[in-house]
């Protein structure tokens, strides 16, 4: 330590020894209020790309599972059917669910749809995603079929 | 009663996904559906039909259900006329054992919805190869061929190795119809589609016309076709 800093080290002790000097509370207060924004500011400046990387993971996630996640099994096969294949009043029909079956058809040209009587289980051997319990209930549904005769698509119609 | 996996309510309506004036035809339309089981059994169907086209781009189609594809009906094959008539805008299914005539107005927004239902890669096959089988001449047109085939890879649908489907179509340009398909899919079995007994004469146009002992009844409107969803073609 040479001179000039044993002068500032004595010039400091001399000046804390005179007493505190403290901010008048309402600049303390001001001061505070605008510390607490400043800081709130940085955070979300801080983790604004974060937040954005994950909201964008999270849509493309979403966006994922809903093309490639099977309909998950439900808790009965009549449940299944509605879930897989949603039943319409006739007056608000809803399009018909493509089938896997059909999915290497050829397009079609001339289409007629049908309505038929049949058990769930016939619904499985179509490839419609039911489970197995009660597979011998029967529903009514509609089938399109295509110019040679094999269903293309299928909804409930009770 | 005969066991079977449905039974035939009733035929609703039927259309064409395109008017097709100037190339009238007829022909039986024959489509045989063949699913070899694990333990080696076999299930062979075959269902007939006809089709015809009058030079308006009126369309007629008489099919029987015995079967849709691997399904068989419960009672005998009951049969089902459908007649497409764009030019008064009018789809009728006929009845021939009630001589009943169901009648559905055609809205235009219904023009080849069913078509492109078909359309685009199903989203569990990860591509298609398109081969040109050039062409050649069937039923005594001149017909298209290609072959498309789709592969499912290894663990998509929990298969071990991956799945081959593979659908042959042999078109012809002038009539705008296919001729003869055949798709082979281990999944679900083979078929085969053809037409025969082509005739490219003008059919007669009674068979464009609901029958006059038949009484015509309203049928419902045919509402939406195809949702999208994981058909293909």
């Amino acid at each position: 330590m040479n001179e000039n800093d044993r002068e500032l080290l004595e010039g400091l002790r001399a000046l804390a020894a005179d007493g505190p000097r403290e901010a008048p509370g309402h600049i303390e207060e001001r001061l505070k209020t605008e510390f607490r924004r400043q800081r709130r500011r940085r955070s979300l400046l801080t983790w604004f790309p974060a937040f954005s990387v994950a909201a964008a993971a999270g849509i493309a996630l979403l966006v994922w599972i809903r093309s490639e996640t099977p309909r998950p099994a439900p808790a009965s096969a009549v449940a299944a059917v509605a879930h897989a294949v949603d039943p319409v009043a006739e007056e608000d029909s809803d399009g018909f669910y493509p089938l896997r079956e059909a999915e290497a058809l050829p397009a079609v040209e001339n289409a007629m749809v049908v309505r038929v009587q049949l058990p769930v289980s016939s619904l499985q051997l179509m490839g419609v995603p039911v489970g197995d319990e009660r597979a011998d209930v029967n529903v009514q549904a509609e089938l399109l079929l295509g110019q040679d005769g094999l269903a293309r698509g299928v909804r409930l119609v009770e | 009663m005969e066991r079977g996996d449905f039974s035939l309510v009733r035929a609703e309506f039927g259309m064409s996904n395109k008017v097709v004036p100037g190339a009238p035809y007829s022909a039986q339309a024959v489509t045989e559906f063949s699913q070899t089981m694990a333990d080696g059994n076999r299930i062979q169907r075959t269902t007939t039909g006809s089709i015809a086209r009058d030079s308006q781009g009126r369309t007629r189609a008489e099919r029987s259900f015995g079967a849709i594809g691997a399904l068989s009906a419960q009672r005998g094959a009951g049969k089902t006329v459908m007649i497409f008539d764009p030019v008064a805008s009018k789809s009728y299914v006929l009845e021939p054992e009630s001589r009943t005539a169901r009648s559905t107005p055609i809205p235009a927004a219904h023009s080849n919805e069913a078509a492109h239902a078909h359309e685009g890669p199903p989203r569990n096959m990860a591509s298609a190869k398109t081969d040109d089988l050039g062409t050649q001449v069937m039923q005594g047109v001149n017909v298209q061929g290609k072959r498309v085939t789709r592969v499912i890879p290894a663990g998509k649908e929990g298969n071990e190795k991956e799945i081959d489907i593979v659908t042959e179509t042999w078109y012809s340009p002038d009539l705008q119809v296919v001729v003869m398909s055949k798709t082979s899919d281990p999944r679900f079995g083979e078929t085969v589609y053809q037409l025969s007994g082509l005739n490219r004469a003008e059919p007669d146009p009674a068979l464009f016309a609901v029958p006059s002992d038949y009484s015509v009844k309203e049928g419902r409107p045919m509402g939406p076709m195809m949702r999208r969803g994981p058909a293909a073609q």
